[in-house]
């Protein structure tokens, strides 16, 4: 389904004819499926027409004039999660890459604000560079720096970074009906320090724990957090690719991955560590992560892994620490020894290896590696997304789904990586998040319906043993799933939905729509 | 007009009121907006109460302003806007819930005072962040959602810190949970599940709690709040730093929270910590003003359960060195005042009579958020707005709080005044309206507006009020949650 | 091998947009953060490695024709490899090899672009890709005193190839070469007019025959003069020697060396002694042929294991360009007295493309001169006053960018400064 010609041409005249393109080339390369939760079927709906708007005046135009036409419009940067696709035909990609640029760093007041299609590298190394740094997403520093571009904007360095939602200040935002909003001091003063006010905060329109996935509109610049980073400027890498590693480990540092006997003394670590404020970084990688974080190929990533499984008490995580001074530095150390005594914890030797620990420190600090934890496999995985609340939930909601993975692994429908789940530690320990990874071959159907059985099951589950809504939950089905048992939110997600997207513009098979 | 008999089949009669006195008590506060009495006065025992009288309300265009702490009030947001106006005063609602020390969070009633709460929660090892000396009335649930900056910028990660979920009765008259609390399950099968309540995001794609924040009760009645804890710290150490150079203060002040090196943190002038730490008036406060420079950066250093002393004594050493590089001296007392003693203070609401009426009896707040760099431009612009309006500059009391880990700043100047002397109150009223114009056109943001001035505030930003009367759409279509206030 | 083959290959991409930039790791600022001259430009996913995996999948699965959008896309890409690296960073699947099958898979199917035909005329007449005759293939060596390896058997032989010998202003790169390793007591021998182009740009423009025939013809001419190493001073043609003969088979036992690798094995023999003093601040371009695709081929015949993790049976190795020519340049570089080398941000396996490659300079020369200037940029950001590199492509590209924009830079090849040290 084509778009009527005035209404490309119209396009055509806000971003300009080579800014704009409805061929089939063009349009198949963003139809190319996403490896979330993929299938059998290798190319999605396409869009009917992909733009690239410069700046948010003409992202402002495309979506006046869509709704004008009565067309439906989805905007992204990096087009990584399944969440860029359209849901259905006639739907208008705002392709954001060309708003790449930093605005402003503000080392006094600790932000920099971002365009769409600044990735988290990027941003992180022009703050680093200031002795300053910022939260990546778990995702990959390959995504945006935007705190609204992810899924949720949790990333390794949660513990003392926080995340996407907490992280986010003033926010300048096209919503769906075109109007440009800018939240906070910006709107008031032109200033980005403050995301709230004036009165209530429209941030709490904008994003919960996880963000609308496209179904609310565009945001076009935002400012983030950042914080102090007590390492060098420019971690001096050597090596070739994939072997790198930092030419020393900077002073005041330091990598572990620590196993625990059990989840229980796994819990009461992670919150011991948050409660003393000692880690940098607490990332409950699971064995198979790990092993698959160091591994350069997937060769290599079974027989590391094979090492490691035999190795590990049970759960773990990574933890690095990084001191402010060496002073901090040693009572860090010292506190973290006190804990691990107490919990049973254990360092995976392996992973001291000098040999290691430099690059996977710096991998874990630039995550460059979740691609080798998820997609390296088969290039595709699934699995299922907690939500955020105290650790200790999240923990036991996501041991729910080890049993069904574990039977999943036997069946043969899926990698066999082990049943540990991921956890996550926020802002040292006062919240948490945990995941559990699935990897399988997407051609074959089976493994794929396995994988939507697993994710309903753990979807029944979480309603019935009350582990809170998974950030997973996206679009009507799964929305009214748990609406009715979660104080009807979903109710309040439409009205939102329905009183800023009146003509229903805005994509919204990743968020929730307006029921007729 | 709702009958008398309607409330009292919800609250029974003996809460409610209509006797003058107190209507007349609820008719004004501290602040310049209108006199205007409400019709009568509620006192919900539960949110079933606040259910029932907020349907009744929206049925019968009623408006409601939602009250928990008790007088005196300096804002105007509980004073009516509107004639007809029913008071609904939570302050009797005043259950402590339930403080975990696992998850570091409690939950309690909005009728709860901080020194009702502090107590409880310190039995667990937790402790609140809060504001700067609160009045004895007031409610822990109204601080937070005023947004109130809290003393600890270490643990405030977001502006909307340390409130976590809510349960609040929307203006539609819908009961809703907000983060984690919405569910699945009723609050007590998240309990046994080992929820906590403490994700205040959510759920899903919203913040509901946000939109509730800053609201002063336009969206709704909230009915009970989740607060995050801190620990109780094992072992503190308080410092005084004072200089007449507050940039350099304040690059101290960058540099203490940007490390994590300190807890409480914050700047006061002379007049401000004088009038805190005075016991004795007028005499006190003009002895010890004297003896204290125009500015004085308090911090607390703390350890807690492993190594403690050693913890300490390291970031000790540490805020030495970084003091030295700016210039500066950390000392634990200045001017005959003792950190210990302000520390011990500051950990507690104020003691009677409020800390900022004790010098004229009444006190005139101006607050807005700012960079760092602005702070003395904005100093100056106030005291030349002051001296203009012919009120003394050297008697504003000044409180500096950085807030959200240090990324901005509530600059906070406080204007007392004798509320019997027609002229002074007259001057503090020009002064302020004169001076928010003048701050905001040096880039001042009056995130929180109240009273009068709150109009000229929000008038800057057509984009957001439009936004924000469509949430008041969504939550509060009939208009009867304090109306008036805000941009409804 | 053929479009089919990589079918798994291109299956596997899971949309990361890694391939678009330099490995994560190695950004160290926003500026110079992309890797892929395509999709820089041209900001459409479709020009991206990501992106051509997809339209390489739809091709295959016939969801496309060939257009001439399609045509654009597939012929607006240097084949620099810089995605293809960046993508095997932490995945592992072909990412250049399904680019450059599509472009086979064009040229079979006819859909050809008009600039790129008469380039593979003039090579099937001319035996060169760049346009001249023949006969005056040998003119850059007149009155050298060097072997004509057509004629005398010899051991090492030094390839000039096209851009050389039909570009007379890199003729004196090419005469240094002679004149240096002479100096280094090395007998090498020439084709001269009997040199033929090595058929690297044929076969990364897609025409795969034509390739075929001018490496067979080619290596006929190598082995018949018993030659047992082979140097060179083009980019293209090393990776053609060394990658692609060994490809298809036609290699055998021949060394096959950059002018680079040999000068510096010579330097550091003490053959020869730079010692005359250039003082001069210089940032050295990395060619891709030479850098990230110089690594040697890894020859591999197995299968696929089926399951849920991809491994193959044997173990296959991908080329990540871990094991490309970098240092020997750089070494070169440093042993000349008074020259500071100042890097750029995108070098060795991660460099920017200078812009020529690919059929780009031919089809589409705006293209690869913007490609030239945002590489003109990022040397002039170190403060270098001249952009050193070790390909006559490169230095041709790079040049050409810089005349008329009033820009001082200067660009030389590694050969001309190490030919003043001496």
């Amino acid at each position: 389904m084509a778009l009527k010609r005035d209404i490309y041409r119209a396009l055509e005249d806000v971003v300009g004819p080579e800014n704009i393109s409805e061929d089939p080339v063009i349009l198949d390369s963003y139809a190319w499926r996403s490896c979330i939760i993929a299938g059998p079927q290798k190319f999605v709906q396409q869009f009917e027409a992909v733009t690239l708007p410069k700046d948010t005046e003409e992202v402002q135009a495309i979506v006046k004039l869509c709704n004008r036409y009565k067309i439906q419009f989805k905007a992204g940067s990096t087009h990584w999660g399944i969440y860029n696709d359209p849901g259905e035909p006639g739907v208008v990609k705002l392709d954001l890459r060309r708003m790449n640029h930093i605005l402003e760093i503000n080392e006094k007041n600790m932000y920099a604000v971002v365009e769409p299609y600044v990735i988290g590298a990027q941003l992180q190394a022009e703050v680093m560079k200031r002795g300053m740094i910022c939260n990546i997403t778990g995702a990959g520093s390959n995504c945006s720096a935007l705190p609204l571009a992810a899924h949720q904007g949790i990333g390794h360095m949660s513990q003392s970074l926080s995340y996407g939602e907490r992280n986010q200040l003033a926010l300048e935002w096209v919503t769906p009906d075109g109007e440009i909003v800018r939240l906070g001091s910006l709107g008031s003063v032109g200033e980005w320090f403050c995301g709230d006010g004036p009165g209530p905060s429209l941030r709490g329109i904008i994003r919960g724990n996880t963000t609308p996935l496209g179904g609310l509109g565009v945001y076009t610049k935002a400012a983030v957090k950042i914080y102090h980073w007590p390492g060098p400027p420019t971690f001096s890498i050597k090596g070739v690719s994939p072997h790198y590693k930092p030419s020393q480990i900077p002073p005041g540092f330091m990598f572990r991955y620590i196993s625990f006997p059990s989840l229980e003394k796994l819990t009461e670590a992670v919150y011991k560590i948050g409660k003393n404020e000692i880690a940098f970084e607490l990332m409950g990688f699971n064995a198979a992560m790990m092993a698959s974080n160091i591994a350069t190929s997937n060769e290599e990533d079974r027989k590391i892994y094979k090492q490691f499984s035999e190795l590990v008490q049970g759960p773990g995580t990574v933890i690095i620490i990084a001191g402010n001074s060496p002073r901090d530095f040693e009572y860090k150390m010292r506190v973290l020894e006190i804990i691990l005594d107490e919990t049973d914890g254990k360092s995976l030797e392996p992973v001291e290896d000098p040999k290691v620990n430099g690059g996977a420190l710096w991998r874990c600090i630039r995550i460059t590696a979740s691609i080798r934890e998820t997609c390296r496999a088969t290039g595709v995985f699934g699995g299922e997304v907690g939500g955020t609340d105290v650790y200790s939930l999240m923990r036991d909601y996501i041991a729910l789904s080890a049993p069904l993975k574990a039977d999943l692994i036997r069946k043969g429908l899926i990698l066999d990586d082990g049943t540990n789940p991921f956890t996550q530690s926020i802002e040292h320990g006062h919240c948490g998040h945990a995941e559990t990874l699935t990897r399988y071959f997407a051609q074959n159907a089976e493994s794929a319906k396995a994988g939507g059985e697993l994710y309903m099951e753990v979807n029944k589950l979480a309603i019935k043993n009350h582990f809170g809504v998974p950030a997973h939950v996206w679009s009507d089905a799964i929305h009214d799933m748990y609406g009715p048992h979660a104080n009807n939110y979903t109710k309040w997600l439409r009205k939102i939905k329905k009183t800023f997207d009146p003509n229903a513009t805005s994509d919204s098979t990743h968020h929730i729509s307006v029921k007729k | 007009m709702i009958d008398e008999s309607k409330l009292a089949k919800i609250v029974g009669a003996s809460n409610i009121s209509r006797e003058q006195a107190t209507l007349e008590e609820y008719s004004k506060d501290m602040s310049f907006v209108n006199t205007v009495k409400p019709e009568y006065v509620v006192k919900p025992r539960n949110t079933g109460d606040v259910e029932k009288i907020v349907n009744l309300a929206r049925e019968t265009l009623t408006p409601l302003v939602p009250i928990s702490s008790g007088p005196p009030h300096f804002r105007g947001d509980t004073v009516p806007g509107i004639g007809g106006t029913i008071i609904v005063d939570l302050s009797s609602m005043k259950r402590i819930i339930r403080v975990d020390s696992l998850n570091r969070v409690a939950m309690f009633e909005p009728g709860v005072t901080y020194g009702e709460l502090i107590p409880a929660v310190a039995e667990e090892g937790l402790r609140l962040n809060m504001p700067l000396l609160p009045r004895t009335s007031k409610s822990v649930v109204g601080s937070m959602l005023e947004r109130e900056p809290v003393i600890m910028p270490k643990y405030h990660w977001d502006i909307s810190d340390p409130l976590s979920c809510t349960e609040v009765v929307f203006g539609t008259g819908d009961i809703f949970r907000t983060g984690a609390a919405a569910g699945p399950g009723t609050i007590e099968e998240q309990w046994a599940a080992g929820g906590a309540q403490k994700e205040a995001a959510g759920p899903s794609s919203a913040s509901w709690y946000r939109l509730i924040q800053g609201a002063q009760g336009t969206m709704g009645i909230v009915t009970w709040a989740s607060a995050r804890c801190e620990l109780l710290p094992r072992v503190e150490e308080p410092f005084l730093v004072g200089s007449s150079q507050l940039d350099t203060i304040l690059d101290l002040v960058h540099w203490l929270i940007r490390l994590r090196l300190v807890n409480e943190c914050f700047v006061l002038n002379n007049a401000n910590l004088a009038a805190i730490m005075a016991k004795k008036w007028p005499d006190d406060y003009r002895d010890i003003k004297v003896m204290l420079p125009p500015w004085v950066l308090f911090f607390n250093i703390a350890g807690y359960e492993y190594l403690p002393e050693e913890r300490v004594s390291g970031q000790v050493k540490d805020m030495m060195d970084i003091a030295q590089r700016v210039g500066l001296e950390a000392v634990q007392a200045i001017g005959g005042v003792s950190a210990f003693t302000l520390l011990e203070g500051v950990q507690r609401p104020s003691q009677e009579p409020y800390w900022k009426l004790r010098y004229k009896g009444a006190c005139h707040d101006i607050f807005f958020l700012t960079l760092y760099d602005k702070i003395p431009a904005m100093i100056s612009a106030m005291y030349d707005a002051a001296d203009g309006a012919g009120y003394p500059a050297s008697e504003i009391g000044v409180y500096l709080q950085p807030i959200v880990q240090g990324t901005t700043c509530h600059c906070e100047f406080n204007l007392f005044y004798n509320l019997e002397n027609q002229s002074e109150l007259a001057r503090v009223k020009e002064l302020s309206n004169g001076a928010i114009r003048n701050l905001m056109a040096k880039g001042a943001f009056f995130s929180r507006p109240y009273g009068e001035n709150a109009s000229t505030i929000l008038n800057r930003d057509a984009a957001t009020v439009a936004a924000l009367k469509k949430v008041k759409s969504m939550v509060d279509p009939n208009n009867v949650m304090n109306p008036g206030k805000l941009c409804f | 091998m053929a479009l089919e083959d990589y079918q798994r290959d291109m299956e596997m991409c899971c949309r990361c947009s890694i391939c678009k930039f330099i490995p994560m790791e190695r950004i160290e600022g926003v500026q110079y953060a992309n890797v892929c001259p395509s999709i820089a430009r041209y900001k459409f996913h479709a020009y991206s490695g990501g992106g051509r995996m997809g339209f390489g999948t739809a091709l295959l699965e016939k969801r496309l024709e060939y257009t001439d959008t399609l045509l654009e896309v597939v012929y607006n890409c240097q084949m620099c490899g810089g995605c293809d690296i960046s993508c095997k960073y932490a995945m592992e699947m072909e990412v250049l090899e399904p680019i450059n099958e599509v472009r086979i898979r064009c040229v079979e199917e006819s859909h050809t672009l008009p600039a790129l035909d008469r380039v593979i005329n003039t090579l099937r007449k001319q035996g060169t890709m760049i346009p001249g005759a023949k006969a005056k293939r040998g003119e850059w060596a007149e009155g050298l005193d060097v072997r004509d390896f057509t004629k005398q058997k010899t051991e090492i032989i030094y390839h000039a190839g096209c851009r050389t010998c039909y570009d007379e202003d890199m003729w004196k790169v090419a005469r240094a070469t002679v004149n240096l390793l002479q100096k280094g007591g090395v007998t090498i021998g020439i084709g001269g007019g009997h040199e033929s182009c090595c058929g690297s740009r044929a076969y990364q423009m897609g025409y795969k025959e034509d390739f075929l025939r001018q490496a067979k013809q080619t290596i006929d001419l190598f082995k018949k003069s018993g030659a047992e190493i082979l140097v060179t001073g083009c980019s293209d043609c090393y990776y053609a020697f060394k990658v692609l003969y060994d490809k298809f088979g036609l290699k055998g036992d021949l060394e096959v060396l950059h002018t680079t690798e040999y000068l510096d094995r010579l330097i550091k023999e003490g053959k020869l002694k730079p010692n005359k003093k250039i003082s001069a601040k210089v940032t050295y371009h990395d060619p891709c042929h030479l850098g990230r695709l110089g690594e040697p081929y890894l020859h591999w015949q197995g299968k696929e294991v089926p399951g849920h993790i991809r491994l193959f049976e044997p173990p296959k190795e991908f080329r990540r360009g871990t094991y490309g020519i970098y240092e020997p340049p750089r070494d070169v570089l440093k042993s000349i007295p008074g020259l500071k080398l100042v890097e750029m941000d995108r070098i060795r396996e991660y460099a920017w493309c200078c812009g020529a490659g690919g059929g780009v300079k031919e089809t589409n020369p705006e293209f690869a001169q913007w490609t030239a200037k945002e590489r003109i940029e990022e040397a002039k950001s170190t403060g270098a006053e001249a952009i050193v590199t070790s390909c006559p492509g490169c230095e041709q590209n790079l040049s050409d960018a810089m005349k008329g924009n009033g820009n001082s830079l200067k660009v030389y090849d590694v050969v001309e400064l190490l030919e003043r040290a001496l």
